[in-house]
């Protein structure tokens, strides 16, 4: 890829980057959110097309148009938001949108699979449906997928995000097999640690430019810390401080929140929720990790409203707000900042400005008698764009626009604007580049000083300990320990986890 | 094009069809009169179904609730216009088609609401009732029973829609198109419309923020089915002048791809409504002149919206580039 550039509405994501791929290599690109990694790979994988440079394939001028073209090629991406579809089986995906006749030959597919799977020793179970698959079984059905259409060319998009450290391990694994067999892998990544241990090569973006290329000699003659300091230097213009310490502990013993044997259900109709009882006092922020996300982000709707419980009590300020409702909840000063970002956070395709009064819409000023007021609307907007420095064009910008770590901050912003008096979030800073995971905690720790309750619903063991000043464990649904932070240790809270009790 | 090598087909000229078309559509006074007012009830479903559309919630059955609307008014009319002063009269026809219309919607939203349960599907169900509702009412409860076909009484033409003034087109046109701007203000500017868009663009979000969602999507389809029974006692207060059993104008089935040509824009519906009633008014002429069956006028109809949904495929495969 020679010179490409790409321009969004507002946002130049790529300017005149080059980049080259070689057989037999795993080739990283790092940078922070929005720095154009993802938009440099949709293009060669035909979501998106250049607006200027070009793109040669085995000596060839190519031209890729869409995503069949670039399969034909031999190039094929893992989105880090998969793209299968639930209810059919992983046989079924696989062969999808390359059905040859009007009847589909399952078992020929099945014995091709088989083949594949055990040439890179990538298991999935073909007759399963998509949607009974575990996160790393998904990224597997996806990897296999592309193999499956013989392609010599992967394109994974921050594959680790979601996986364990084990997966994570089994992945990589699973990479470096590919590379023995002659295929090309392009890692898009911001972890510095993961594009480190498996790369060939390393491509550093920064602000839609190529910054620096790394090639494996280079790395191999640095040592560990010299390599990640000197990549950190590219990547963000100057090497982070070291990470703050915990909030000092400014917070008095009234409760802000206690939740009394509060039960709830899940959406399959089972006990979800097991008699949670504890309380988040007043500019305390009591973080709370497990391994079970279904656990997780059911305490933090029952919190906020979205998710009725079953038995059990939430008392919010001496008042019982157990029966209130979402709207009531916000009213009180309750802000959930959920992490599902783009699917309930905000509307993608609707402007900044419609999306700031996502909950606030029928408070003044922004509506009189039911008539919403675009000035004020649009003023709060502008306002918020510049206190928390979110890059966008302007409140007319639509969400979409912006880069993942800009909508994060956007989302959080606007629950932070009003001073709440009670925040829960859920994974603020998942899949965020390092600049923004430290903004976003420290304006969760400037927050808390000013005296609201923060509940930090997280699973990044680095944000647990250094953000709270207490810490609970989520086991099987019901906690499994509660502890100040100082008396927390990893091992404690890995075994807690886990659900083993010393 | 299309339309001409179908009509050459069938051994008619098209130059002379075509012609014949416009000079009779728009270049007569009684043309461009009879499109204007047969644009009305297009008007009237159609901020309807902006309202409903803008939030996501499919109404398909119009034609149900404009029938009960209509007949309610052919119904009633009649005999309340002696017992009310005229103004109170005709407000109180108007209140009954949009109640008429709200009733007949009122099941399927609450079942979308309460259960989920797909008004795409509830909607064109209770439509065909209402059509063979009404069609067993008019050959018998409300029958009347001195005229031969069956029908309700003929409202005296002192009783029906005044006209505004100095035209020959009765006053339903300001207000259909004071109601289909109104509806589009309300999407674009007050607390409702932007609860309706938001549920359109992300329903999770809606929810996730606390909006109401079950009671958006009952307000949403009680406010298109009321306007659909709005225009249904429109029609027969100011045209018809009574219901008949078979009758059936099926205007939905021209309002809803209208609004969605518009692009859930109120202004560009008014053209719109304008051409496809001109295209049905002129076709009707023609016909008689021709002997070109009036059905083709739906053909033209047919090959119109597939012209204008294809254009907008290009245009936007075009945008992309």
């Amino acid at each position: 890829m020679i010179g490409i550039t790409k321009n969004f509405p507002g946002v130049v994501a790529n300017q005149n980057v080059d980049f080259d791929l070689y057989p037999s290599e795993i080739h990283s690109i790092l940078g922070e959110n929005g720095a154009g990694k993802t938009t440099l790979m949709k293009i060669l994988a035909g979501m998106h097309q250049p607006d200027a440079g070009k793109i040669i394939v085995r000596d060839r001028k190519v031209k890729i148009r869409s995503p069949q073209d670039s399969l034909r090629l031999g190039i094929g991406m893992v989105y880090q938001h998969f793209a299968l579809i639930p209810n059919l089986t992983v046989i079924e995906n696989l062969i999808l949108g390359f059905e040859d006749g009007l009847f589909l030959n399952l078992k020929k597919a099945e014995q091709r699979l088989q083949k594949i799977s055990a040439a890179y020793g990538l298991f999935v179970d073909p007759e399963k449906k998509i949607q009974d698959l575990s996160i790393s079984e998904r990224q597997r059905t996806e990897i296999l997928k592309i193999l499956f259409h013989e392609s010599d060319v992967l394109i994974l998009d921050e594959p680790t995000s979601m996986l364990s450290p084990v997966e994570t391990e089994d992945l990589f694994d699973t990479l470096k097999s590919l590379r023995k067999a002659g295929k090309s892998v392009v890692l898009i990544t911001h972890n510095l640690g993961e594009a480190l241990s498996v790369s060939d090569r390393i491509t550093i973006m920064r602000s839609g430019k190529n910054a620096a290329e790394l090639s494996g000699d280079i790395l191999m003659n640095m040592d560990a810390k010299t390599a990640s300091n000197r990549i950190l230097n590219v990547m963000f213009g100057d090497i982070p401080e070291p990470r703050a310490r915990v909030a000092g502990k400014v917070f008095t013993d009234e409760p802000v929140l206690e939740l009394k044997r509060v039960e709830a259900l899940n959406n399959q109709g089972v006990l979800g929720l097991k008699r949670i009882s504890f309380s988040i006092a007043k500019g305390e922020i009591v973080g709370v990790t497990g391994a079970d996300s279904e656990g997780r982000r059911l305490l933090a709707e029952v919190i906020g409203g979205q998710k009725r419980t079953t038995a059990g009590k939430l008392v919010y300020r001496g008042r019982n707000i157990t029966l209130t409702n979402i709207a009531q909840r916000f009213e009180l000063g309750i802000r959930y900042v959920t992490d599902e970002r783009m699917r309930e956070g905000c509307v993608l395709d609707m402007a900044l400005s419609e999306n700031a009064i996502l909950q606030s819409y029928y408070r003044r000023p922004f509506s009189r008698f039911g008539i919403l007021n675009q000035v004020s609307v649009q003023s709060f907007t502008d306002d918020l764009i510049s206190r928390f420095g979110i890059r966008a064009t302007g409140p007319n910008a639509r969400v979409s626009t912006l880069s993942g770590g800009n909508i994060q901050k956007f989302i959080l912003a606007r629950s932070l604007s009003d001073e709440p008096d009670l925040i829960v979030c859920s994974n603020p800073t998942y899949g965020l580049d390092a600049t923004t995971v430290r903004l976003i905690q420290q304006l969760l720790k400037e927050e808390s000083r000013q005296g609201a309750a923060v509940l930090l619903i997280t699973t990044d063991m680095d944000e647990l300990f250094s953000c709270s000043n207490r810490i609970g464990v989520l086991f099987d649904g019901a906690i499994s320990g509660f502890m100040d932070r100082n008396d927390a240790t990893a091992e404690k809270v890995g075994k807690l986890m886990l659900g083993i009790h010393e | 094009m299309t339309g001409s090598i179908i009509l050459l087909a069938i051994g008619k000229n098209p130059l002379i069809y075509f012609g014949l078309l416009f000079t009779r559509g728009m270049g007569s006074s009684l043309g461009v009169i009879e499109s204007i007012i047969k644009m009305i009830p297009l008007l009237i479903i159609s901020s309807g179904l902006l309202a409903c559309f803008s939030a996501g919630l499919w109404n398909i059955g119009t034609d149900g609730q404009f029938l009960i609307g209509a007949m309610l008014a052919g119904w009633a009319a009649p005999w309340i216009s002696n017992a009310l002063p005229y103004p109170a009269y005709l407000i109180t026809i108007a209140l009954l088609g949009i109640l008429g219309g709200m009733a007949w919607i009122l099941l399927p939203a609450v079942l979308k609401a309460r259960y989920d349960i797909n008004e795409i599907i509830t909607t064109l169900m209770m439509s065909w009732v209402a059509v063979n509702l009404v069609t067993w009412l008019v050959k018998g409860p409300i029958n009347d029973l001195s005229t031969v076909p069956a029908q309700t009484p003929l409202i005296p033409s002192a009783y029906r829609l005044p006209m505004i003034p100095f035209t020959r087109i009765h006053v339903g046109l300001i207000i259909g198109i004071a109601t289909l701007l109104g509806i589009h203000w309300i999407i674009r500017k007050t607390t409702l419309g932007y609860q309706f868009r938001v549920m359109l663009m992300n329903k999770k979000a809606a929810m996730h923020a606390g909006m109401s969602v079950p009671h958006l999507t009952v307000y949403g389809l009680l406010i298109s089915g009321g306007l659909a029974g709005l225009a249904g006692a429109g029609d027969v207060l100011a045209v018809k002048g009574l219901f008949q059993g078979n009758w059936n104008p099926q205007y939905g089935m021209t309002a809803i791809p209208l609004v969605f040509l518009a692009r859930l824009n109120g202004w560009a519906v008014i053209p719109l409504a304008f051409f496809f009633s001109f295209l049905a008014i002129g076709g009707e002429f023609v016909a008689r002149d021709l002997g070109v069956p009036v059905f083709f006028v739906h053909v033209l109809e047919g090959l119109t919206l597939l012209f204008f949904a294809a254009s907008e495929y290009f245009e936007k495969k075009w945008m992309h580039r």
